[in-house]
């Protein structure tokens, strides 16, 4: 157990961010680096300000209105999904520093609950649509338009949510001890808990660490990286 | 496949790589949204026509030639090589497109599928495959420039004749068709024959529009083909004439791709800023009846009159209230379609798709979703502004003899305009 969760969970890391972030550099360098086209491709109706295109940019990246004109179900789910993507990396903030002005204000039991609350329906909130994306992809136009990246990384998101969710939910680990764990990384002196190793959340911690990395050192090559070029294909949209 | 074919298609791909085509490659979800926004694809329901698939082919090839993890693990994103299978595809799904973009518009990432089989052509058009109709369209506009010569005399009796015309329409003798001044403040481009040319001149000449028709048309099979370099050559042949004689603007006949080419493509393809403005002959009407300059009488037309967005003028083009405006001055009955504007269906007569013989009965399918929306207006008039679009729609009508009648929006205003004596 010690040897896995060192693995996954201090070395894995390591790696897993370094090449995270140097790979989105590199990405982003490509394309900065690559000169745009000087045929303006926009589409009609359009903002005739910068700054109403630049509105228009970050409603049409961060609700897609369109998209839920077209096909509302799946708009819905990847709404979801986006939310509560959101919501469990903000959660997920604790490993680094506790929300305290929030632990103020909810008084620490409060904050608990509240995180066991908010934490577990962004889980549920993720399986769902995640099982929901899955099972599209099975049947029709959906599957004969994949390809093998999107069932790869549709699985590893599953395993990384089920995986928390066992934390979340079978756990019995409180924050403070993760964030011991983890504050140890950022410090460059790793120390695993023996709290964590010993409990009922080892292997799952482990496994979801080991897709967690698998997952950000794959990010920066896959399709993922809509996650930041959203914003600048859409600006060209309203150029 | 030999690995020299391989070089020369990766080469294109390489010499059109732009920022805004390396951030559709790598960041389409496959997510398959855009499958309900394409006409055919809706009308056929196959994968070829899916706007996702036809923009994976060229992805396939991006992943293999231009990724380090599509070059070592091609399997996992079905990256393959240019071969022959590929290419006929791509040949299938790219020269099937109208360009109408449709599918742009509902993306969440709002990729330009369009945009990548502009990419795709140039790759057919290396590997010998491109659309051989368009491309022969194409090399006879240039012909007629290359020996100018020998067309001149013919162009100008065929404007004689449709001199002749514009007096007894205008009941004025002295009305003309003025060609090669200098000095005239609009160059009218038309297209190909006395239709989009007779209706222009009668609106002109009531304007009292100091004007200039031009010897070239405005059609671009260039554009259509997918040559860049032939596509600029030829809006170069009026866009040259423009600066020669020194006009104040520009104005494209009811015509999509040729506004959208003079209007936003042009510039960028020569490198050089027009000295003239660009506009499009329905914006210059609709400006001529809001300042009086001409009179339509309202209720000249009682049958009920739709109106079809020609996707080049309207969500590519951004021109949708101007032609309503018009019709609605004219016609005592108008009803637009659902949806209209942006969101309106293709016809399914756009990219050139008209010009080629082989694709009638595929094309006349896909026109399903336009016919449905047709249907519902209960027009029996349908006006529109391009000449791919008209021939469309008179073909799904002539096929199901629907009794409709196709019109240009300048046919509408000319019979509805009231001349000064």
């Amino acid at each position: 157990m010690e040897t896995y969760l060192y693995l996954t969970s201090v070395v894995g890391v390591y790696i897993g961010i370094g090449v995270f972030v140097v790979g989105m550099a590199w990405r982003i360098y490509q394309w900065s680096t690559t000169p745009k086209s000087p045929v303006r491709l926009g589409l009609f109706p359009k903002p005739a300000t910068s700054t109403g295109r630049g509105l228009k940019m970050l409603k049409d990246t961060f609700v897609a209105p369109h998209s839920a004109r077209i096909e509302p179900v799946m708009w819905g789910f990847a709404f979801a999904f986006h939310v509560a993507a959101l919501a469990a990396l903000i959660g997920h903030g604790r490993l680094v520093v506790e929300y305290t002005p929030l632990v103020r204000l909810l008084g620490g039991d409060g904050m608990s609950t509240f995180a066991a609350w908010s934490g577990g329906t962004a889980g549920i909130v993720m399986t769902v649509a995640v099982l929901f994306w899955i099972a599209r992809r099975t049947y029709g136009p959906f599957k004969q338009l994949s390809v093998p990246e999107d069932y790869f990384l549709l699985f590893l998101l599953l395993g990384i949510i089920v995986m928390g969710n066992h934390m979340r939910f079978l756990g019995h680990v409180p924050v403070e001890t993760y964030r011991e764990w983890f504050q140890s990384l950022l410090v460059f002196r790793p120390v695993m808990p023996a709290e964590i190793a010993n409990s009922n959340v080892g292997w799952s911690l482990g496994t979801h660490m080991l897709f967690v990395n698998v997952f950000l050192v794959y990010f920066p090559f896959s399709k993922l990286v809509h996650t930041i070029g959203a914003f600048s294909a859409n600006l060209v949209r309203s150029e | 496949m030999e690995p020299q074919q391989v070089d020369t298609l990766t080469g294109v791909l390489d010499k059109k790589m732009t920022r805004q085509l390396k951030q559709y490659l790598d960041i389409c979800a496959r997510c398959a949204i855009c499958k309900d926004a394409c006409h055919q694809y809706v009308a056929t329901g196959d994968l070829t026509y899916l706007p996702a698939r036809r923009a994976e082919l060229i992805r396939q090839i991006y992943k293999k030639y231009f990724t380090k993890t599509g070059e070592f693990v091609p399997a996992l994103y079905e990256a393959r090589d240019p071969d022959e299978s590929l290419l006929d595809e791509l040949y299938e799904s790219t020269y099937a497109c109208t360009g109408c973009r449709r599918c742009m518009y509902y993306c969440p990432f709002s990729i330009d599928t369009a945009w990548i089989l502009s990419v795709a052509k140039a790759i057919l058009i290396a590997a010998d495959r491109g659309n051989e109709m368009l491309g022969q369209l194409a090399d006879a506009a240039l012909m007629k420039s290359d020996n100018f010569d020998m067309f001149r005399d013919i162009i100008l009796d065929g404007f004689k004749d449709i001199e002749g015309k514009v007096k007894e329409m205008t009941g004025d003798p002295s009305a003309e068709i003025p060609v090669d001044k200098e000095g005239a403040d609009v160059l009218y481009v038309a297209l190909a024959g006395a239709h989009s040319i007779l209706p222009a001149a009668a609106i002109f000449h009531e304007a009292g529009t100091n004007w200039t028709l031009s010897m070239f048309e405005s059609a671009n099979y260039g554009y259509f083909f997918g040559d860049a370099e032939k596509a600029r050559r030829i809006a170069d042949r009026f866009m040259d004439e423009a600066k020669r004689l020194g006009v104040k603007e520009v104005v494209i006949t009811e015509c999509g791709h040729a506004y959208r080419v003079a209007q936003f493509f042009h510039e960028a393809w020569s490198g050089e800023k027009h000295p003239f403005k660009v506009r499009h002959i329905l914006e210059v009407i609709d400006e001529y009846i809001r300042d009086g300059r001409i009179t339509v009488r309202h209720g000249a037309i009682t049958e009920p009159v739709t109106y079809h967005d020609p996707c080049q003028v309207g969500r590519n083009g951004g021109i949708f209230e101007q032609p309503r405006d018009i019709v609605r001055a004219i016609a005592s009955d108008f009803r637009d379609m659902t949806p209209n504007r942006e969101e309106q269906w293709c016809c399914g007569g756009g990219g050139g798709l008209v010009a080629i013989a082989e694709m009638e009965d595929f094309r006349l399918k896909s026109g399903a979703k336009k016919l449905e929306q047709v249907k519902a207006t209960g027009a029996r008039i349908i006006a529109s502004p391009c000449e791919n679009c008209r021939l469309q729609l008179e073909g799904l009508n002539d096929q199901l003899d629907l009794g409709l009648t196709v019109k240009p929006v300048m046919d509408l205003v000319v019979d509805a305009m009231e001349i000064r004596r």
